[in-house]
Order: structure tokens, then sequence, then C-alpha cells
């Protein structure tokens, strides 16, 4: 049984054409009639298929007939993103082989080469699939040499396909079953089984998406979570076609789903090993690691007394993304509310968004910030991921700042304009290759601090769009860092913190409080708003006080249409935060970020 | 109760006119029969507290007709001795002998559209007089033995200086300023001028800072500011204005004539002569919120506030108007509820906000 299944994933730059191609492969394979197709049917939240990314892995089992047998395939598709690293890389792990899609109009690029790298570092084999052939700018030769020179692997035998019209899909599927390797594995020796991803249903509770590795599984035995050391009774196991599906058992070489009446998500963590209570395995699967947040912000709700319905909706977000982390806040500007921890700002984006639209809550998110390791002047050390939790000046020894190693892959006449932008970051060289004639591969070591600011915008437009970017969490380095306050009407509103390297500080305070000013509508009184770095102000702007249209001539009385269009403008106002008696648009703790695009 | 009467006539529209008023006199004959039936029609016999002539331009038609219609008033109405009688006048149509008449039939305070006294800036809003004219229409008038006298300024064109043409009205013995911001409204010609980008037009805090000058200057020389726009000596308010402040009845004749009956209905006749002549009415009832929501608008504009009890909910409970007490914006004061001047040009939003609430 086992020599007739191939377990493979799709790895691919983002809009390479992943999801297409998994629904061509469902289609041809017949795993879902034509006619029930949704396009790009992995993409199962609304939000991933409106941003045409694969957030949520979905796996998916087909039966494909070739050279008179019968296969069964099995499909992981992977995230596409650099906040999932880890998660990509336990899909991997569950893999035997990988496709490795590369857009024929664009080449290979950052994702396409660091995912490749994880699936040779996982030992998979690596079939590469030429896609968007359709396209008239598409550049097969060109491709296939890049993906020889620049990845390093044969390409000469690589499909060629277009997934949108489906030319060629045919070829993927037999390479799929000639070239990838059946899983070993033994089905009689103690259970293995790597949990690759989870999710939350209503019924079940929380389900484990498994490869088996070794034995076999089924409903009633009792299983242990080697890293969680939890035990649990199997409910229910089965398979996804991509619907799920309850079978009798599951056993080694195969991917599916085990139900075990688990409560809570957060019992369940990628990358753990399941085994048999009675008859465990010797060692857990290697690669197991706990996914820490990389970028926190605090998210409140816009109407203060919908805190508690902000606590639900995180606490059900929670219950189908483990890694989503937050406790309790209080900001003396906007309240009760939560600090959130991210895998990074697409998770961020995801999450808020997620919260606003299936929640149906308006949120106020704050400043991104990373989690600073301060050493106090008494020896103690904090972990600060809240600007205003970071302790008055006298008081620090030191701070040390959370750092990458990053990659970026970029046409050769864009080097300057990358270098000039990492030096800006505070960033260290580290690196330069020339990959080839047309690619060059800088490494840099750049604090996590200022990636998150505007640096993907920034190395967008500094190299219209053809420099791609990667990066890696690279350990701890002191550097000067202050608390960048800001004052509405002499107020601290503590939401608008920001922790800052001092050599920054001031151009930062300037350029904030002048965005301020721009996105603050006008008050019935003079607002001063004010940076200041401890007691002392950087930056000062002013917005004068409202005066509006109120001499209109009540014409022969009149009183319809004045109050009509007092109406209509009641209906335009926007909903704002009340901070102090100054009233802001809950944009404006994000568009602190996002400052360079009018300067 | 009060009456107010439409005149729709102009010699020529002005630029920034988006109301109902027509050059076109051959109508007007038809036009006064049909508003002496319209009175007759609608007469209660009421008492009548004041009268209100407004345009248009009553001053250009033949002041016969005016005659006409105060007969039919006192016929189906109870006026008042004591009413008081407005008319609106162009300084440029108004002559000794329509003075005359005027004060012969009883009409006792007049209305002057003078806007500016900078000639530039009435050519550019279209106005037929000139800043010689309209200080002459008011020696005129003075010496026709008229004492409550008003005049409207416009704010919002560059080049005007209304505080200075405030000071030369007062020198002329007016006793009562409307102060009016320049409103550009849909299909006018000004709307056309705007959208140009005409550099004569002010913006809005332009206007604004000429207005507290002005506000200012008109206090420190003794005037009232007993609404946002509207300016008088001790015992020269209009009554009639004020009426619509505080939610009194009034009956409105004439083409485009707003009515309201003090308590939930609003109506407004047709605007087009045509509608008119057969009698068309638009009217609406008020909802509680909607009444509330006037209460507020109207009062807030005025130096007398609004009652909270008249509103069907607890003001106090909104977090806005809470906030408003504390900042100074409004002031309470036993029941009533008033906005701090300083915030009157502002005023806008400070209802925007309680509404919102």
């Amino acid at each position: 049984m086992k020599e007739k299944i191939r377990n493979f994933c799709i790895i691919a730059h983002i809009d390479h054409g992943k999801s297409t191609l998994a629904d061509r492969l469902m289609e041809l394979t017949g795993s879902v009639a034509k006619r029930d197709m949704q396009s790009q049917l992995l993409d199962s939240m609304e939000l991933e298929r409106e941003k045409g990314i694969t957030i949520k892995l979905t796996p998916t089992r087909m039966n494909y007939s070739y050279g008179g047998e019968e296969f069964v395939l099995n499909l992981i598709d992977t995230p596409g993103h650099v906040d999932f690293t880890y998660e990509v890389s336990r899909s991997l792990a569950a893999c035997e082989g990988a496709i490795l899609i590369v857009d024929a109009t664009q080449g290979v690029e950052a994702q396409t080469l660091a995912n490749a790298y994880m699936a040779i570092d996982a030992n998979l084999e690596i079939l590469p699939v030429i896609n968007k052939i359709d396209l008239p700018s598409a550049q097969i030769e060109k491709c296939k040499k890049e993906i020889e020179d620049v990845v390093g692997l044969p390409a000469d035998d690589a499909p060629c396909i277009s997934a949108k019209d489906g030319t060629n899909v045919e070829d993927v599927l037999k390479a799929i079953v000639e070239r990838i390797s059946p899983p070993k594995g033994d089905e009689n020796a103690p259970l293995k089984a790597l949990v690759f991803d989870s999710f939350y249903d209503n019924f079940k509770g929380a389900i484990c998406l498994v490869r088996i590795f070794d034995g076999s599984v089924r409903a009633g035995d009792k299983i242990l979570f080697m890293q969680a050391e939890k035990e649990f009774e199997v409910t229910e196991v089965g398979l996804f076609k991509p619907k799920m599906e309850e079978v009798e058992s599951l056993s080694a070489g195969e991917v599916g789903y085990i139900a075990a009446s688990i409560k809570s998500l957060s019992d369940v963590h990628v990358g753990d090993t399941i085994t048999h209570t009675a008859l465990p395995t010797a060692q857990p699967l290697p690669g197991y690691k706990v996914v820490q947040p990389v970028v926190y912000c605090g998210i409140f709700a816009v109407d203060g007394s919908r805190y508690n319905d902000l606590k639900e909706a995180l606490l059900k977000l929670k219950l189908n993304d483990a890694s989503l982390q937050f406790t309790p806040e209080v900001s003396t500007a906007l309240g009760f509310g939560f600090r959130c921890g991210f895998l990074g700002l697409l998770h961020l984006e995801i999450i808020t968004q997620r919260i606003e639209r299936e929640f149906n809550l308006d949120i106020i998110t704050t400043a991104p910030s990373v989690s600073y390791t301060v050493v106090k002047t008494n020896g103690e050390q904090l972990e600060i991921s809240n600007p205003s939790n970071l302790p008055p000046a006298v008081e620090i020894e030191k701070i040390l700042e959370p750092m990458v190693s990053a990659s970026l892959f970029t046409p050769p006449e864009y080097v300057g304009a990358i270098m000039e932008l990492c030096q800006q970051k505070r960033g260290v060289y580290k690196n330069l290759t020339y990959l080839d004639k047309t690619r060059v591969r800088i490494d840099y070591r750049l604090p996590l601090g200022e990636i998150i600011y505007d640096f993907f915008d920034k190395l967008k437009s500094a190299t219209k769009g053809f420099a791609s970017f990667d990066y890696q969490m690279d350990g701890l380095m002191p550097a000067k860092l202050v608390k960048l306050d800001i004052l509405l009407k002499g107020e601290k509103c503590d939401a608008l913190s920001l922790i800052v390297h001092e050599s920054s500080a001031y151009a930062r305070g300037r350029a904030i409080v002048e965005k301020l000013k721009k996105i603050i509508p006008r008050q019935l009184f003079e607002v001063p708003i004010q940076a200041a770095i401890g007691n002392k102000i950087i930056a000062r702007e002013t917005i004068s006080a409202l005066r509006k249209d109120v001499l209109a001539k009540c014409y022969g009385g009149d009183v319809t249409r004045k109050r009509k269009l007092l109406e209509k403008q009641k209906e335009g106002k926007k909903r704002m935060r009340q901070i102090g008696s100054v009233e802001i648009p809950s944009e404006a703790f994000l568009s602190i970020l996002k400052l360079d695009d009018e300067q | 109760m009060r009456v107010y009467v439409h005149i729709p006539f102009c010699e020529s529209k002005c630029s920034y006119c988006a109301f109902a008023s027509f050059v076109n006199p051959q109508e007007e004959t038809k036009y006064f029969d049909a508003l002496i039936s319209e009175i007759a029609l609608r007469s209660t016999g009421e008492e009548v507290e004041s009268v209100y002539f407004g345009g248009g331009t009553p001053s250009c038609i033949d002041p016969k007709n005016l005659e006409r219609v105060l007969e039919k008033i006192k016929q189906g109405f109870k006026l008042s001795p004591k009413a008081e009688i407005t008319i609106e006048l162009n300084p440029n149509s108004t002559t000794k002998q329509k003075l005359d008449f005027y004060k012969r039939i009883g009409i006792n305070r007049l209305s002057f559209g003078v806007q500016s006294l900078n000639d530039k800036v009435l050519q550019f809003l279209g106005r037929r007089h000139t800043k010689k004219q309209a200080l002459f229409a008011i020696t005129e008038a003075k010496k026709c033995g008229f004492e409550n006298i008003s005049a409207d300024l416009l704010l919002g064109v560059k080049g005007g200086r209304p505080k200075h043409d405030a000071a030369r009205l007062l020198r002329a013995k007016v006793k009562h300023i409307s102060a009016y911001m320049l409103q550009i409204e849909e299909g006018t010609k000004l709307k056309k001028l705007a959208s140009k980008g005409c550099k004569k037009i002010a913006s809005e805090d332009e206007s604004a800072k000429i207005y507290q000058k002005l506000a200012q200057f008109l206090q420190k020389k003794g005037l009232k500011r007993y609404e946002i726009s509207n300016f008088a000596f001790p015992g020269y308010q209009s009554s009639h204005n004020i009426a619509y402040w505080t939610g009194e009845k009034y009956l409105g004749f004439g083409l485009g004539a707003h009515s309201y009956d003090g308590k939930n209905e609003r109506s407004a006749n047709a605007t087009n002569f045509e509608d008119y002549y057969t009698g068309k009415v638009t009217s609406e009832r008020l909802s509680q919120t909607e009444r509330d929501e006037e209460i507020i608008m109207l009062g807030l504009r005025c130096e007398y506030g609004f009652d909270k009890e008249k509103l069907s909910f607890d003001i106090e409970k909104l977090p806005s108007y809470k906030n408003f007490i504390k900042q100074k914006i409004l002031f309470s004061c036993g029941n009533i509820v008033t906005l701090n001047p300083d915030y009157y040009a502002a005023s806008n939003a400070v209802i925007l906000q309680l509404l919102k609430d």
C-alpha cells in the first residue's frame, strides 16, 4: 500500500500560482467535480482568497491512475510567507517531495529560493515546474537557466505549464508519481506521527493534521503528545478529500487527521510527535520548536464598552491559531485592551482584519513593537514589548534589541539603493554575492525593530519592486534606544509611544507630529501635538481650532433643510476615539509608522 | 403666531442665490391673486405678532400688492397693533415714494440687503446696487421716519471689509446687523466659479476670522448677539427671527414658503409657479428624535439656548454633553443650556457631536 502513496507539497513565491495549480491537480484527479470548483479551493479563508495568498495549510488526498495502477497523492499546501517559516518547515517534514513553482515571467525570487533551500534541507525530492507559460512575457529558457544557476537544480525536463488554462498539468502528476519516492516507515513499529498543523472544530474539538511515519492509529487508541506530555483518547481518524472523511485507521506513510476530544488548541503544538501511551516510540521526531511571537501590538475596541467582545474574538481566533498570543493591557489613553504577539506583520494584519470582519468590531491597533531585553541598573532583566512599560532612562543599564539576518535579492542596478536603505536602518553589512548577471544577493544583519516599520515599502519603492527579501532571527544586540512619547494637548498618549534609536528620534518625532497633524481632524479648540523624549520636547505642531459653516442664512424659516444637512453630516461623521479631550480617528495609531510616503 | 410672505421676484439673479426667486415681472398679477387666495384659504383668525415680507426682492414689486396682502392678513387674522412688520429691500429699488408707502401701510421694520460696501465685491456677487446707493437708501429711510432698520452683510468674499462696512452702517444709524457667510450652493453661478478655482472666495478659516472680529466689534459698539448671525441694539431684535429659533408657530404664504405648527409638523409650498398655483404642499411630521434635534440645533444658535426639559430624553446622560460642560463649551443654568459664544463659529461641530450620541 505504502508504495502507492506520494506525499508532496507545493512551494512557491507569493503569486507564482501555487493555489491555482493545486486547484487544477484536484480537478484533474477528480477530487472535486468541476461544477463544485470554487477557484482556489485550498485557500479556505475569505481573507486568503482576497489577498491571493495562502496562510493556513489545508491538505488534500487525491486518487490518480497511472500506468494501470492507482496512486494516492497527498498534497500538503504550505503558507507562502516568511512569517510562517516554522509551519512551512513542519509541512515539508511531512512530505517526500516538493513541487517548486517558478513563474516564467518572474524567474526565481527570494521566497522561492528560501523555501527551496528549506526543502533541500528536509531531504525532499524537488520537482521544478515552470508556470504561467500562457503569458506573453513568459521566458521559459531564461527561467530554466535561473533554476539551474541560482537554485542549483536541473531543470531540463521541468514541466512547463499554465495552471490557469490547464496546459501540461498532467505532466506534473506524472512527475509526482515517477520521481517522488514513496514514504518509508514500518506499519508494525510503535506509532510515530508528526503534527504539522491543527485547527479547531466546534464538534470534534482540536483536530490534529498528521503524517504517520511508523505504526498505525485508530479510534479508541490512547495517545501521547510527546512534547506537550498530554494524553488523550482518539475519537476519530480520517482523511481530507479535501473535506474531512472518517476512516478506520491511518497507517505509516499516510496523511490525515486525528480527533481526540481535545478542548484547546494550546495542547496541540505544531511539530509535536504523537505516539501510543501504552507502547511509545523511543524517540520523538526532530525539529520541534516552540514558536515565539516576533511582533507585538496593543489591540483595543474603538468602543471601549466592547472589551468583552474583543476578548471573545481573540479567544475564538486563538482556537484556530495557536501562535496568536495575548494578555490584557491597560492604556491610560485607550482603556482596557490586549497586548498581542504575532509571528510577523502579515500575521498581525490578518488577525486584525479578521477581528474587524468576522466579529464586526472596530478596533484600534497601536504601533507594532518588537520585544526588547532591558537590563536595569539594579541588575534586573525585563522583556519589554510595550513601549509604555519601558522603565525611566535613569534606571536602564542597557537595552538589547532583537536582530535578524536578512538576505536581499536584487538586480545589480539596485545594489546601491538597497545598501543605502539598509545603512539607514542601522544594518550591518555582511556579504554580497553575484548569483548571475541579473541577480545579486546581499546579506545584512538588521534590527528587527527597523524592519517592522516601513522597510518593505521602502525596499519596494527603492527597487521598483524588483528586490525581494527574506530574514531569520539572529540574536540580540545592545543599542542606544529611547522612548519617544507623543503628547496631545499636553497629555501623554501612551498608545502612541514608540521605542526608537537615539539617532533617528528627532527625525521620527518631527515626522510623527506632522503626520498626526494631517490625520487628526480639527477640534473645537487648538490642539498642540508634541513629541518628547523624557521631559524634553523635540517637535511640535498645532492643529488650529475648528471653524465651520455656521452662518448659513435660514431662509424664510426653512428649518428642515438645515436639519437634513446636519443629518447628512452626521452620517458622514467617522467614529473616533476620545483621548483626553481630543478626538482621534482610529487609523492614527498605525499611521505613525507609515511616515515616509509623504516626505 | 407669525406670518411669512414670500415675494419671489427679482430684477436680476445674484451669483450666489439658489433660492426661489425669478426675474419674471409679467407673472406678478397672477402670483398676487394666488397669494391672496392662499391667505384667505388658510386664515385662522389667530393673533399675528409679526409679518415678514421676504424674497426675492419685495422692494422691486408694485407696493400696492403688498398693501393687498396686508389687508388680507388683517381680514383673516388678528394682526396685533404692536406687530413687527418687516420688509426686505434692495437699495437700488428703494425709492422715497415706496418708503412713504410702506410707512403708510404699517410696515415698521426695514431689512436692507446691503451685503457689502465695496463696489467690487457687490459686482462679484451680482448685486445691482453700489455703496453710494446703499447708504443713500438708508438715509432716505431714516428721513421717512423708519427707526428699526437692519442691514445684511455677507462674509466670505476677498477684498470685502465687513467690520469697516459695519462701522459705516452704524454711523448711518442702522440698529440691527445680520452677518452671514457666503454659501456656495449647487446650481448657482458662484458654484461654477468656485469649481474653476475662483480666488475671490475666502476660505472657511478666513471667513471665520472675519466673523469673529466683526462680532467683537459689534458687541463693543453695544449690539447684542442674540443669535449666531444676528446683532442688535437693545430693543431692536427681530421678534420674527427669534420665533424661528424658539419653535413658535408660523405660517408661510407664497412660493416655496415654509410653515410650522409649533409642534411636529413642518410644511412647504412648491417652489415653482405652476405647482404653487395648484396648491402643492410637501409636509413632514417630525419624529421625536427629529424634534429633539431641532431643539438642540436651533437653541444653540441663540443666546437663549434651549430648555433641557423640552427634550424627550435626558441629555445629561450623553457623554459628549458631559464633556462639553466640563470643557466649558456648553453652559448649563437651571434647565437652560447655551453654547459658549467663543464656540459659535464651530457650533455645527458641537451640535453634530451631540446628535451623534
